[in-house]
């Protein structure tokens, strides 16, 4: 009943829309080359639903395993930062400067660089996930309240003792705001790396698709990207509430 | 036991705590109060080990005799808070300070077999901080820095966060738990009336700079407080502490 009344809003408005836009197309006549309806979008990934499929899954592995490598860099890079306040305060503007860097301009330069295979997709994943990891890692390890530390201190605590004990745990909440942040960005930069340059993928299909003038399966592929998404995060907050029971109690000390 | 010789703490040019010197006894308890800002808790934090590092500290730390590095493992601190971990359930939060002196988890569990029951939360080892009442809350508190074993206990304001009655109860409770083992403490308080009732010894604070302005012995027996007992030594400290804020 629960799940019912937290899903039903959104059923509510995306059957709004969709009816809207159905009903848009059909009374407007728009050319279904400018704006296909949804149900020739939902028609085209059922007869394209081998190819999309194959497709996805080429995408999906490339996101997963970006992003697996994203999620340890960010976190072994955020437990030498809060270690090193030196290295904190060196790397933290480098880290924002890395997020201003246009990944349409880059991800070209990585085909250019790295050729065609899993690499520049891999490391453009990781560019685009890292910093919001790191940055809530950061943010979760400082949200640590002093008593909790001083306690610890008092009792001979080392740096690493007070981190394993307090500092990690009651980082938790916040390492997964930064996951499902990351996750979301997972799917669209792996979509993006594959536009710029792929074989597999829906990026690559997406970019067929508009050659050929097909909007119908540009839509299915996005409609495919954002189930994806939704699939990620999803997955994430199963893991979250499984491994965490204890943990939720962390936010209403 | 434990003698603070000459601590002067400094923020900057200011000086927080100027030139205090004071000594505990085992099986004494002496009580620390003063209006707010005049240095207790900060004279506290320091035998702690866990005083701000930006201050600048002046001092040194005796026990029996000796000058020694804080923290100290004979000094154990409990802060205003009771600090139960809330992802940790009682048992766990209890065995901590153990684990973090060296002792292994099962030994420490070992340890700790027992001494709940003693402590009023037999039946509440699994359950986590969020469960209990605050009274259950400052006893696993009190249990996990008794536990520990050091032979000086520092209480910054245990019960300041407990309503009157419990406050009452807790106090009493505490009192037992001392005459069973017996440790030199050190308790921090706002309170006149909690001092003079539980304290053998009522240190006196005056602020800006914060230091010593009286050093006053109870000398009546425990059983015996009460208001008539008390209320000249009652009205001497409000006489003092009026005097100091005004």
């Amino acid at each position: 009943m629960m799940y019912f009344r937290t899903i039903f809003p959104a059923c509510v408005l995306m059957a709004a829309f969709f009816g809207t836009w159905e009903g848009y197309v059909a009374v407007s006549g728009t050319s279904p080359l400018v704006l296909p309806a949804p149900s020739d979008v939902l028609n085209g990934l059922w007869v394209e639903r081998a190819a999309i499929g194959r497709h996805a899954r080429a995408t999906l592995s490339v996101a997963a395993l970006g992003f697996s490598l994203s999620v340890m860099f960010a976190f072994i890079v955020s437990v030498v930062l809060h270690f090193s306040g030196w290295l904190r305060r060196g790397m933290m503007p480098l880290l924002v400067a890395s997020q201003t860097v246009p990944i349409v301009a880059l991800a070209p330069l990585m085909v250019l660089w790295f050729g065609f295979g899993l690499l520049p997709k891999v490391l453009l994943v990781i560019l685009v996930t890292f910093f919001p990891m790191v940055v809530s890692l950061m943010a979760g390890y400082a949200s640590l309240p002093r008593p909790y530390r001083d306690q610890l201190v008092s009792m001979g605590a080392t740096r690493w003792a007070v981190f394993r004990r307090a500092t990690l745990p009651s980082a938790r909440a916040h390492f997964f705001a930064g996951l499902k942040i990351s996750a979301t960005y997972a799917i669209v930069a792996t979509i993006f790396a594959e536009y710029a340059g792929a074989r597999h993928g829906l990026g690559i299909y997406i970019l067929s698709a508009k050659n050929n003038f097909r909007a119908d399966l540009v839509l299915s592929a996005v409609l495919v990207s954002a189930i994806l998404t939704l699939m990620c995060l999803s997955a994430i907050r199963g893991i979250e509430q499984a491994t965490g029971r204890r943990y939720r109690r962390v936010n209403d000390a | 036991m434990l003698e603070v010789q000459q601590l002067t703490i400094q923020a900057g040019n200011t000086v927080l705590v100027d030139n205090l010197s004071l000594d505990l006894a085992e099986g004494r308890l002496t009580c620390l109060i003063g209006p707010s800002g005049c240095g207790k808790s900060s004279v506290i934090k320091w035998l702690s080990g866990v005083l701000a590092p930006d201050l600048d500290v002046q001092g040194r730390a005796c026990i029996n005799g000796a000058i020694e590095p804080l923290p100290h493992r004979d000094i154990a601190y409990q802060p205003q808070q009771d600090t139960l971990f809330p992802w940790l359930t009682i048992t766990e939060n209890v065995s901590l300070g153990l684990e973090v002196r060296g002792l292994g988890r099962t030994a420490a569990r070992e340890k700790l077999r027992g001494l709940f029951a003693h402590f009023g939360l037999a039946g509440h080892e699994g359950s986590f901080p969020d469960q209990l009442s605050g009274g259950m809350r400052q006893r696993a508190a009190f249990l996990r820095t008794i536990v520990q074993d050091a032979r000086v206990l520092l209480l910054d304001e245990p019960f300041s966060a407990l309503d009157a009655v419990t406050r009452l109860r807790m106090q009493d409770w505490l009192m037992a738990r001392l005459r069973e083992q017996p440790r030199a403490v050190l308790m921090v308080t706002h309170d006149l009336y909690e001092a003079t009732q539980m304290a053998d010894r009522v240190i006196v604070m005056a602020g800006h700079p914060g230091r010593i302005i009286a050093n006053i012995p109870i000398t009546i027996p425990y059983a015996e407080r009460c208001e008539a007992t008390l209320a000249d030594i009652r009205s001497t400290l409000k006489s003092m502490l009026i005097k100091d804020t005004s």
